[in-house]
């Protein structure tokens, strides 16, 4: 269980975020980094929710592992496909 | 109090290995993940299929509708978050006041859906065969699909509120709805950067 205090940090953490990314993230150019830091955020933004708002914490492990695999796993099959697009792309060829 | 009302009604207590609202509703989200798990999937394919469609994409979109969805998104989830509290302690009529607020907040996100339809149509992007019109519209109608539904259980759990029907110790129901809402809330999270931000 979360106080409303903490609760209310994370909306605001996960709206300073949301804020500051989109802004970074149209004044960038294309570039592994540039995917490495959205991947990045997309993860804590997605922890920040599952911890905070789903309060998963204290939850049953197969209901609070398989969310989290979810959000880490995303951001690093974006990673992946930026760095091995190349040989996904062969490699799914029909 | 019967022992299967008991069994029912317990408070949701913070321990290890308890299941928020119920299971009928983590089964509907494992298939709510499940769903959108394949269509990432195929956006990651598509991705590595047709890296400059991809590249060039989100300038093709309106990131002020973007951002706006994703604010109404998490509002109206800490809104939902919030009235969960309050039924926690027993404030029904507090917790109604933070749903209506999550209802209100929540119906932004299909009005700012359908105008930014016109303005994509209206510039060009009418899912026309491109990979990346057809990635998005695929992803983020099906997304709206979702919020859709999540706004009537909204107004589903706002009814059972009003009449009385949560109270401290029993309130699974609310809670099965604020789980779906945060889930749809989490899976939007991860679309947003994918469409919107990431050149």
């Amino acid at each position: 269980m979360h106080s409303e205090r903490t609760l209310t940090l994370a909306w605001l953490v996960l709206l300073g975020l949301t804020l500051i990314g989109s802004a970074a993230g149209n004044a960038s150019s294309p570039g592994l980094w540039v995917t490495v830091a959205v991947a990045a955020m997309m993860a804590f933004k997605g922890h920040v929710v599952i911890d905070h708002f789903l309060e998963l914490g204290g939850a049953h492990p197969a209901i609070r592992r398989l969310v989290r695999f979810y959000a880490t796993a995303l951001p690093v099959m974006l990673i992946l496909t930026d760095l091995f697009g190349p040989q996904i792309a062969r490699l799914t060829t029909l | 109090m019967s022992t299967a009302t008991a069994t029912f009604s317990s408070p949701p207590a913070p321990v290890l290995g308890r299941i928020p609202g119920n299971k009928a509703i983590w089964v509907g989200i494992y298939c709510e993940l499940t769903e959108f798990a394949l269509m990432f999937i195929v956006y990651f394919l598509a991705r590595a299929h047709h890296p400059d469609a991809f590249r060039n994409g989100p300038q093709q979109l309106s990131t002020l509708a973007g951002v706006t969805n994703t604010v109404i998104m998490l509002t109206s989830s800490y809104f939902v978050a919030r009235s969960v509290m309050a039924m926690r302690r027993n404030a029904r009529s507090t917790c109604l006041k933070w749903l209506t607020a999550a209802l209100v907040v929540g119906l932004g996100y299909p009005v700012v859906k359908f105008f930014e339809v016109q303005w994509n149509v209206a510039n060009g992007l009418s899912g026309n065969g491109e990979v990346f019109q057809m990635t998005y519209y695929y992803l983020t109608f099906n997304h709206l699909v979702h919020v859709c539904w999540g706004l009537l259980g909204l107004l589903y759990v706002m009814v059972r509120t009003w009449v009385g029907a949560y109270d401290a110790k029993d309130h699974a129901g609310l809670e099965a709805f604020a789980s779906y809402w945060h889930a749809t809330d989490l899976i939007w999270l991860m679309i947003f950067p994918l469409f919107y931000v990431l050149p």
